[in-house]
């Protein structure tokens, strides 16, 4: 039989084992880059961590990159897991450099260790940089606590972002600024497109801009008017239920004032030959109650949904297809779908393409922008 | 054999004492089942890349940027406990994987899997259930005597490992568990296929989006904790019952997956092989045609604590008298040793199997040590890991085999179920949804369904969105079934 008071005892010492080493701070892991380039000595993963981003090819600062830094704790005895996490966003200065600074209020207690620290830089138009790896799966060796030169690359049509954004990773900041990769990497993932995005502009280091597609010439208030004889007013905007990209554009003609069976909508696709092909293809398995119609284009399908017509078709040559939807209030008559689709067609030589391409994955002479 | 002994006026809790004094000063062993927040992660990815997740998500769940829509949890839908406990574990995880959701709770339906695998293992001690033997379909069973009790104290010293009382009560980590498949399946499991069904279920029943959209998380993260137990079947040391070897006995936790996770991390992983296609859950891991991951991975593979025990060579020992006598010693009946060089002294050799090195071996003097090393270790993940990777992308597919088809016409529409693994289990029945413009869905149908037979419903006049949902089992075992289809051709702004 237990005696009461070695019970009391043994409970209290183990309480006092328990607040001794939940008090203890973490242990910090051996860090596998080295303190600074030219230095053999292992860094420090707490940090601080500074250093200079670079563009690849000239050498010149970059000013305004995203730079995330981030520490992951873990814990336990015999298998490890997640036990934390310290976050840290910055932007480099005119002179394109930053400094991360050590994080505060570490956790502690019992197995709890700093595992790892990583260094992610995010600049739309490069290929993102991390600590660890490299974007062809190598192992990164050039990192350093202190000195560290990031030098960005430029993106490249042959790139694919579906695999920039698996590998990119980060918290909110880079989420942020790599969030209009989302589309044309979700694109790719439906083998629709590999979107080419052309420079246009490099004025200093870095700064480049990304040439849209605009659907705005192909279809008119008046021209609507004219088919439909619409005498009300129409609010024209976007679709909002796709990004505008260098390879999708939309025009929504919206009736003020009136149901959505009034509307007129306008989409355009422009991925290139092949991948205008799958598009129409998806087209048809998806717009409701679809028929082939044959009627426009190298092919053509109409639909019809609740109160809403469409009609869609392909130009092949041109790797273009257009989705044409129009409000059974405002298309009257099956035939005026078709007359809008034709007047679309025959705008098309004013479509402004961002660059011409055939077939989008390959690559070109073009610097490109992710 | 170390043996320790205690006072005899000690009771069990004077032991436990003694016990964590003892250990409380020892640094902590480290290890890591595949490191959860890099490894399980990383091929987690590979593996929903080489499924047909997208389009599952982007053509049968109305999420039309499939693997990277993005989808809140909203935890103000759940019960204040659940919820509570979900943000504290998803609040330990680090943002560089890029699987850790926003401040607003918000991730892509990948990363949420990815964020389901690391929680599998978080807190660790999860990973007592994730070990499964094919032989005798058990689980962890590697405490024997005191080790199993040191452990636990262990753990009571890591702070939240768990408490004095689960130590005393035998409910902390003793190295002992449930089967991986057992916990799959296991109610009490907030991650395993209950959790999978009912969030799928309640992603197309519940009345409101942002209902629909948390139960989908709650899902996804339950597909992510179930492709992390299959994933762990392909770790030697969770098929041959070696959580000691791996983990415990070499001071510094399992080498192997330090390596993988050092030389791989979250982003560098080799892509999945195809996805391998199996008739049931159970024959992820074992089968009776022995093409369970869990099956191929133990006939593969040695682990630290299962290799051939060291021996003197005799003067007049042949290679093949040194590979009998290490296969004497083996505890599982593959791999077998073949091959042993005896003549050579002082170097490291190889073991050879299919042209991949599985086993180091050095000759000093008389004795023969056997062990395993770097070279192993690229050899195994180098081979291994996009196979393990296809078991997993192959689970993802077979949980979301089934799919309603949907076709309009008119006023009514027709529903057709795709994808089944045999007949569709008698008393099936199909759940059809109408959804109208503000995103309320309400249930407009329940019918029964046959295998090869479709329903025909009349769409309401105001309905802008169906959706459909069949569960139930087939050939396959459960099933869950999914299609919606847009009834809208233009987007409102």
């Amino acid at each position: 039989m237990r005696s009461p008071s070695g019970d009391r005892f043994a409970v209290a010492l183990l309480a006092l084992v328990l607040a001794a080493v939940a008090s203890c701070g973490p242990i910090i892991e051996n860090a596998p880059f080295s303190v600074r380039p030219d230095a053999l000595q292992p860094g420090d993963l707490l940090g601080p961590f500074d250093g200079v981003v670079l563009d690849a090819e000239t050498e010149r600062p970059i000013a305004g990159v995203t730079v995330f830094g981030s520490w992951g704790f873990e814990r336990g005895i015999g298998v490890q897991g997640p036990a934390g996490m310290r976050e840290l966003s910055v932007e480099t200065a005119a002179d394109g450099r930053y400094q991360i600074p050590t994080p505060e209020d570490l956790p502690g207690g019992g197995s709890m260790r700093l595992r790892r620290f990583t260094l992610v830089v995010y600049r739309r138009g490069y290929v993102a940089y991390r600590s660890d790896f490299k974007f062809n799966g190598d192992a990164r060796h050039d990192f350093s606590q202190h000195g560290n030169k990031v030098r960005l690359e430029k993106w490249h049509s042959s790139y694919q972002h579906r695999h920039h954004l698996a590998f990119v990773g980060g918290g909110k900041a880079i989420a942020k600024a790599a969030a209009w990769e989302i589309q044309p990497a979700s694109l790719e993932y439906e083998g629709v497109a590999a979107p080419t995005m052309v420079e246009t502009a490099t004025g200093q280091a870095g700064a480049v801009s990304v040439q849209m597609l605009d659907a705005s010439p192909l279809l008119s208030v008046e021209e609507v008017r004219g088919v439909t004889g619409f005498a009300g007013e129409f609010e024209v905007g976007r679709l909002m239920d796709h990004v505008r990209s260098d390879v999708y554009d939309s025009r929504h003609f919206k009736a003020k004032g009136k149901p959505e069976a009034f509307d007129v909508g306008l989409r355009v696709w422009f991925p290139g030959s092949v991948a205008a092909e799958e598009q129409f293809h998806k087209l048809t398995a998806e717009l409701p109650a679809a028929v082939a119609t044959e009627e426009i284009g190298d092919r053509s399908l109409r639909a019809h949904g609740g109160d809403v017509l469409g009609l869609a078709f392909l130009l092949r040559e041109k790797g273009i297809v257009v989705q044409l939807s129009c409000g059974a209030s405002q298309c009257t008559d099956a035939g005026m779908i078709l007359r809008l689709a034709k007047l679309v067609e025959s705008h098309m030589g004013e479509l402004h393409l961002p660059a011409e391409k055939a077939t989008p994955g390959t690559k070109t002479q073009g610097k490109d922008t992710p | 054999m170390t043996s320790v002994t205690f006072p005899s006026r000690l009771g069990f809790q004077g032991r436990l004492v003694v016990l964590a004094l003892a250990l409380a000063c020892a640094s902590p062993n480290t290890a890591f089942a595949w490191d959860a927040a890099t490894t399980h992660a990383g091929m987690t990815k590979r593996a929903l890349a080489a499924s047909r997740f997208h389009a599952v998500l982007a053509h049968q769940l109305g999420r039309p940027l499939g693997i990277l829509e993005p989808l809140r949890l909203d935890l103000g839908t759940l019960d204040p406990d659940t919820a509570r406990l979900l943000k504290d574990r998803l609040a330990l995880l680090d943002p560089a994987g890029g699987y850790r959701p926003s401040a607003d709770d918000v991730a892509t339906s990948g990363a949420w899997v990815e964020a389901g695998a690391v929680l599998s293992m978080t807190p660790p001690e999860r990973v007592r259930n994730h070990f499964f033997n094919p032989g005798t379909g058990r689980g962890l069973d590697d405490g024997p005597g005191l080790s199993g009790t040191v452990h636990a104290v262990r753990l009571v010293l890591d702070e939240g490992g768990a408490t004095v009382r689960d130590a005393a009560t035998g409910q902390a980590f003793s190295l002992d568990g449930m089967s991986a498949l057992a916990w799959i399946e296991a109610r009490q499991n907030d991650q395993g296929l209950i959790a999978f069904l009912d969030g799928l279920e309640r992603s197309v029943s519940a009345g409101q989006p942002r209902e629909r959209e948390t139960a989908l998380v709650r899902s996804l993260l339950a597909l992510g904790g179930m492709v992390a137990v299959l994933e762990d079947a392909g770790q030697p040391a969770f098929v041959r019952n070696d959580f000691r070897g791996e983990f415990l006995a070499q001071g510094a936790g399992s080498a192997f997956e330090r390596y993988v996770a050092d030389r791989y991390g979250a982003v560098a992983l080799p892509p999945a092989a195809h996805a391998m296609a199996r008739p049931d859950l159970a024959s992820f891991f074992a089968a009776s045609d022995g093409k369970g991951l869990a099956q191929t991975t133990q006939q593969r593979f040695f682990s630290p604590g299962t290799l051939p025990d060291d021996f003197d060579i005799g003067a007049g020992d042949t290679s093949a008298v040194a590979d009998s006598l290490a296969n004497q010693s083996l505890k599982f009946p593959l791999p077998k040793v073949a091959g042993v060089d005896v003549a050579a002294s002082g170097r490291t050799r190889y073991v050879k199997q299919d042209g991949r090195r599985v086993l180091a071996y050095q000759r000093n003097g008389n004795r023969l040590h056997f062990f395993l090393d770097q070279t192993v270790y690229a050899d195994t993940a180098r081979q291994w890991l996009p196979e393990v990777e296809a078991y997993a992308a192959g689970m993802v597919d077979y949980l979301l085999r089934g799919k309603v088809e949907i076709a309009v016409a008119d006023h009514s529409a027709t529903f057709t179920v795709a994808g089944l693994s045999g007949a569709l289990e008698t008393g099936a029945a199909l759940h059809v949804f109408s959804e109208r413009a503000d995103g309320s869905r309400q249930e407009i149908a329940v019918r029964p369904l046959a295998t090869g037979a479709s329903v025909v419903v009349d769409v309401p006049h105001d309905a802008k969105k169906l959706a459909a949902f069949v569960r139930s089992r087939d050939g396959g075992g459960p099933l869950f079934a999914v299609g919606e289809k847009s009834l809208v051709v233009i987007a409102a702004d």
